[in-house]
């Protein structure tokens, strides 16, 4: 029942926001947001509700099986709706100093400033529900659909400013994430052939991961092999991997700051949910090291791709992309490498990059709005003069981003490079170890300068929606690095059991 | 025995309708008019629904004559109408340019089409499953032409719109592999495909006109400020 109400609450957000296109009493402002921010608390609090009780009684399902959670869909449910919730805080604040500065007028179209803001807060919720229904859905055919709707519904939010770049970005974005998911649809259908002929199988069961994934020694070997491609093209796309990542730095650089951290951080998330679930199912077919090297392969690559692009970025936001295709990349890395260990790395990986990146997000949006650029030339330092408190959380995230010892991703990498040596991939170590090393000295070489000097503008003034969010983030990414709550880490284990028993 | 009732006619009625529709796509990428574009996909869905219902028939199916219908509807009727009045709304030159000319993307389909026999010839085992089961065997091949050459449009098209029609070519390959392999998805998976793909229409048929309105052009290479 909880399983329901979890995606109960966006869509009806979602509902509301929408139609308050007709109604006159809930057109104003503050109505879209409450609705928001109150939907999201909800969603948080339910996706906390299910994330105990798969910690008491194992895996829950509803509806026969349609909607399934076990302790792997729990963990990525309940960062997404940590994120969403923090979000749509910041995005209150965000907003309406977008309105304020007349930033949401825009050059093309005719839409108002109204249009606009019901737009977003009617999209994010949709936005949140395809999230949700990518991580509950048990039949893999309903995952794909759910994917595909995370795209369609966040066009828009690309569209956003209704700028020339940002059509060009989200054009990008679409077909791209178009063509890809069609391959991915090719997959999902190739595992349906490979399981079908099992009595039992037919119909809607017939793609239920659960049930799928209990046979998954006697599937068809020749379409698993082959699905598996064109699934990790497919979903790949999504997560942004090289060589197909080339929408993603438009996308993020585009969207509204709050859109653009949900794009990286959740629906990143996703992404690497939906390769996981499939590559469960082709390891137990076919053994890990199919898979494996196939996710090494595009995992590595991307690490290596991003370094360049981090070296010579000239644009904050830009940067903030290709980290997180560094990231998305180690995470591949990690489910590449296989085996208990790198399956905990990447579970913990994926929680901590949450924390860090949404940070690294939202503080930058607010260096973007005060400084009214994102490019580095035109910066010329003095951010923590001027904004201190989100200079430092901006410093804080870099440094755990790049993987600095105190802080919590370092932990993850450390764990992530130690299974990569002790599984015999002396070289996936190694490259990793480069690759780091290279996104390090870009990222900190800019962000340093960003930060440090001083500046013409005078001190910013304290902006509770946009700098509470940030403040609370920074707080819990110091308290990560050396704690983490004993039920959080259960879960965590028990999701990379999920991956590697 | 009636005619009707032998699968042996009704693998033949597959396999003919199957070839149709690999000529229909040949055409679209020989044709050099949008519109004439848009009705040959038309065309084309139409045939994939007749051959779901012949299939359907052969194997008592039912769900997915549903899926037929669907099909019809959606693909068949719908998108083509959303396209045409958006090519009479945004009232563009009426021509693809495409980068490779004609006659090489014509040969070039058909090496696709080779490619696409190759790679479905490990999915034909009539051993495992004899009788109606093999319908289709050369549905799959032409499945998987389909979905090549969408590709191969995809790139060689220029013009916002004419991509955006390459990638329903893709998703036509997609169902008519989906119903030679296993005689269709399950049905709520079809139901979420094509919703996808209606909303999909509708969110790519917004942005074109968009672009148009903005870049006074729908050519996408036209597109290139965002980089690095």
């Amino acid at each position: 029942m909880i399983l329901a109400l979890l995606l109960a609450v966006p869509l009806s957000a979602c509902a509301a926001c929408a139609v308050s296109a007709v109604s006159a009493v809930s057109r104003r402002r503050s109505v879209l947001e409450a609705v928001n921010v109150t939907a999201f608390a909800i969603t948080f609090l339910l996706a906390l509700a299910v994330a105990s009780q798969v910690l008491r009684s194992g895996a829950i399902s509803l509806w026969n099986g349609f909607l399934y959670a076990d302790a792997l869909s729990a963990l990525v449910i309940l960062l997404n709706a940590a994120v969403a919730l923090v979000c749509s805080v910041y995005a209150v604040g965000y907003l309406r100093e977008d309105q304020r500065l007349g930033a949401l007028d825009g050059e093309v179209g005719s839409h108002g400033a109204e249009a606009k803001l019901r737009m977003y807060y009617s999209l994010t919720p949709l936005l949140v529900f395809s999230m949700l229904l990518v991580t509950l859905a048990n039949n893999l055919g309903v995952m794909w659909a759910a994917i595909e709707l995370t795209t369609l519904a966040s066009v828009f939010l690309v569209t956003f400013y209704g700028k020339v770049t940002s059509l060009e970005a989200a054009w990008k974005y679409a077909m791209i994430g178009g063509v890809g998911l069609s391959m991915a649809l090719f997959g999902t259908l190739l595992t349906y052939y490979a399981g079908h002929k099992f009595p039992g199988s037919e119909g809607v069961a017939g793609l239920n991961w659960s049930i799928l994934v209990g046979q998954a020694a006697q599937l068809d070997k020749p379409s698993m092999r082959m699905a598996f491609i064109l699934v990790l093209l497919g979903y790949g796309t999504k997560a942004g991997l090289a060589p197909m990542h080339t929408w993603k730095p438009d996308a993020y650089s585009e969207a509204p700051v709050p859109s653009a951290a949900i794009l990286s951080v959740a629906v990143l998330n996703c992404a690497i949910y939906g390769l996981v679930r499939f590559y469960v199912l082709t390891s137990r077919c076919l053994g890990a090291q199919y898979p494996g090297s196939l996710l090494l392969l595009l995992g590595l690559f991307s690490m290596g791709i991003a370094v360049p692009f981090v070296l010579v970025q000239k644009n904050f936001r830009r940067m903030l992309a290709y980290s997180t295709i560094d990231q998305a990349g180690m995470m591949v890395t990690a489910l590449g490498i296989g085996g208990k260990l790198a399956a905990f790395a990447l579970m913990l990986h994926m929680t901590f990059h949450t924390v860090a990146k949404s940070l690294l997000f939202l503080s930058a949006g607010n260096i973007y709005q005060c400084f009214k650029t994102d490019l580095f030339l035109k910066l010329k330092g003095g951010v923590l003069k001027v904004l201190p408190i989100t200079g430092a959380a901006f410093c804080l995230g870099t440094m755990a981003i790049v993987g600095l010892p105190p802080f919590s991703l370092f932990q993850s990498e450390f764990l992530m490079i130690r299974a990569a040596f002790g599984t015999a991939h002396f070289l996936v170590g190694a490259l990793f170890i480069l690759f780091g090393l290279g996104v390090f000295t870009g990222v900190t070489l800019h962000v340093s300068g960003m930060l440090l000097g001083t500046s013409e503008e005078p001190r910013a003034a304290w902006h509770p929606w946009r700098d509470t969010p940030i403040a609370i983030l920074a707080v819990i990414l110091i308290v990560i690095g050396f704690w983490l709550p004993a039920d959080l880490l259960e879960l965590i284990r028990r999701a990379a059991e999920v991956v590697s028993p | 025995m009636h005619t009707l009732q032998d699968p042996e006619f009704g693998n033949k009625m597959v396999t003919l309708m199957a070839a149709l529709v690999l000529v229909l796509q040949i055409a679209m990428v020989a044709q050099r008019w949008i519109v004439t574009n848009i009705r040959l996909f038309a065309a084309q869905s139409f045939l994939l629904a007749a051959i779901a219902n012949t299939i359907a028939y052969y194997n008592h199916a039912p769900h997915i004559y549903v899926a037929a219908v669907l099909t019809l509807l959606a693909k068949g009727i719908l998108v083509p109408i959303v396209l045409e009045r958006l090519v009479a709304r945004i009232e563009i030159r009426q021509e693809i340019e495409p980068i490779v000319n004609i006659p090489l993307s014509i040969v070039i389909s058909g090496g696709l089409t080779l490619v696409g026999y190759v790679l479905a010839e490990p999915f034909y085992r009539p051993e495992e499953a004899p009788g109606a089961a093999t319908l289709g065997h050369n549905a799959l091949a032409v499945a998987i032409s389909l979905f090549l050459i969408g590709f191969f449009m995809m790139i060689n098209r220029r013009k916002a719109l004419t991509q955006v029609l390459a990638l329903l070519c893709l998703e036509n390959g997609l169902f008519l592999a989906a119903i030679s392999l296993t005689y269709g998805m399950p049905l709520i998976v079809e139901l979420g495909v094509l919703f996808d793909v209606l909303v999909a229409v509708m969110v790519l048929g917004i942005l074109v006109y968009r672009i148009r309105e903005t870049f006074e052009s729908m050519d996408v290479s036209r597109m290139r400020r965002l980089r690095g």
